[in-house]
């Protein structure tokens, strides 16, 4: 009981603690995660075999129709240019990404974390956005030299300002331990539709806007939930992504109103 | 054969170290990401079999201040704000357990694994307690069940895992 009461006491100590306890497990950690990471690879393999026919068919239309997405983009990126030229748009740096293996993630019922192999030495830093193909998958919580611990969308304490892809209107994504986190704070004349697209708002100045979360799975009696595109269970590799926004998460208090946006550098690997 | 080299010494000194090093090796193995499809964020408390396990055979080689550590790693390997409650319902499940343990010696698996299931469903049930209280809202349950429920279910495989290193390295000890 004392460790709790002194974990809620001296949070800086536990927070330490835990980093220097992933830091030093992450080799251990790594070298088990590496051969059960390979057999399931294995057995996905084999399984993947039985239904390459049917595999073939999904991707061929899938291909047919991202190909007509890659037209699409390929003209509003030039309109896009075109727009920005006239308007002497300064763009924001290109982000960085440093991928990551998961080596471990905690098991218990009341914490949605992964710890993953990259840390301060790959330049990973706390606040930084961590996704996959699919989409955002959470926040870097706490860094080691060379591992990082990622707090999950689904985490009690996660809490992430998105928005309502349709109608841009702003809300907070707070998980609550289960699969599908809420979205609380939506503004009362808005409902959110089932299907509809979260992506991230980028206020509070932690994430860029824009990144996908994922869908509004059920609304039901004013709580809304959302089913993330990112598969939270069976995540292997993530990717940090260095939006060069700088300084984002002072420790153990709630992001500070950041300060206008031009002050912003604009290359990030410029100004390291 | 391969166990022949520790078997010889008869102190016993390495071999007594094996409910403290399975014990560690649980607490790992419950952090390793093991990518089965279908199967959830949440994974079995090995470290809670490895603790019924040894607590009932040979409590004398995990003293409660390895437990302690054991739940100690485990929450800062787990990454929770509040650091000590596996600790905590670890300590108390080995207590409790102490009184009851001559009760389980040399009984059937399935009286064993009743037992497990008795004590994960009190050792779930304090920690979602206790987390709620600390977080200060009520939670939700289904985590807690789910984990629960592939705790017990997976019991037969530890346990087995346990009583092979029980025989292999602490016959004679």
């Amino acid at each position: 009981m004392m460790f709790i009461v002194l974990g809620k006491a001296d949070v800086l100590l536990f927070d330490r603690l835990r980093v220097l306890i992933a830091d030093t497990a992450a080799p251990l950690l790594q070298a088990v995660a590496q051969p059960v990471a390979t057999i399931a690879s294995g057995v996905r393999h084999i399984e993947g075999m039985f239904d390459l026919y049917r595999e073939n068919e999904r991707l061929r239309e899938e291909n047919a129709r991202l190909l007509q997405w890659q037209d699409l983009a390929r003209r509003l990126q030039t309109e896009n240019a075109e727009l920005r030229d006239l308007t002497k748009y300064t763009p924001e740096g290109a982000p960085r990404y440093i991928s990551a293996q998961v080596i471990a993630n905690s098991g218990g019922a009341f914490a949605r974390n992964v710890l993953v192999s990259a840390g301060a030495r790959d330049g990973v830093t706390r606040g930084q956005a961590a996704v996959t193909g699919e989409g955002l998958v959470g926040r870097v919580a706490e860094v080691g030299n060379r591992a990082a611990r990622i707090l999950l969308l689904t985490d009690l304490n996660s809490h992430i300002p998105v928005m309502l892809d349709g109608s841009r209107e702003r809300a907070v994504m707070a998980g609550d331990n289960s699969d599908q986190p809420r979205l609380l704070y939506l503004p009362v004349n808005v409902t959110a539709k089932v299907g509809e697209r979260i992506v991230t708002a980028g206020s509070g100045g932690i994430f860029p806007p824009g990144v996908p979360v994922g869908v509004v799975a059920s609304v039901d009696g004013g709580i809304v939930r959302i089913e993330p595109y990112a598969e939270l269970s069976r995540l292997e590799y993530v990717r940090v992504v260095d939006f060069g926004l700088e300084g984002v998460l002072p420790q153990n208090a709630m992001p500070l109103p950041k300060p206008a946006r031009s002050a912003r550098v604009v290359d990030p690997d410029a100004a390291r | 054969m391969r166990m022949v080299l520790f078997q010889r010494e008869t102190s016993g000194f390495p071999n007594k170290l094996v409910p403290v090093l399975t014990t560690l090796l649980f607490v790992l193995v419950s952090v390793v990401p093991l990518h089965i499809p279908g199967f959830a964020v949440v994974t079995p408390a090995f470290a809670l079999m490895a603790v019924y396990h040894w607590t009932i055979y040979r409590p004398d080689l995990l003293p409660p201040a390895t437990v302690f550590a054991a739940g100690l790693l485990l929450d800062l390997l787990n990454g929770t704000p509040y650091v000590g409650t596996s600790s905590l319902s670890l300590l108390l499940a080995r207590s409790v357990l102490m009184g009851q343990r001559r009760f389980f010696i040399n009984r059937l698996f399935p009286v064993l694994w009743a037992g497990f299931l008795g004590t994960t469903a009190a050792v779930v049930a304090f920690e979602w307690a206790l987390v709620g209280i600390l977080h200060g809202a009520l939670l939700g349950v289904r985590p807690f069940v789910f984990e629960a429920a592939l705790t017990v279910a997976s019991f037969p495989v530890g346990s087995y895992f346990l009583a092979r290193a029980q025989r292999a390295f602490l016959m004679r000890v």
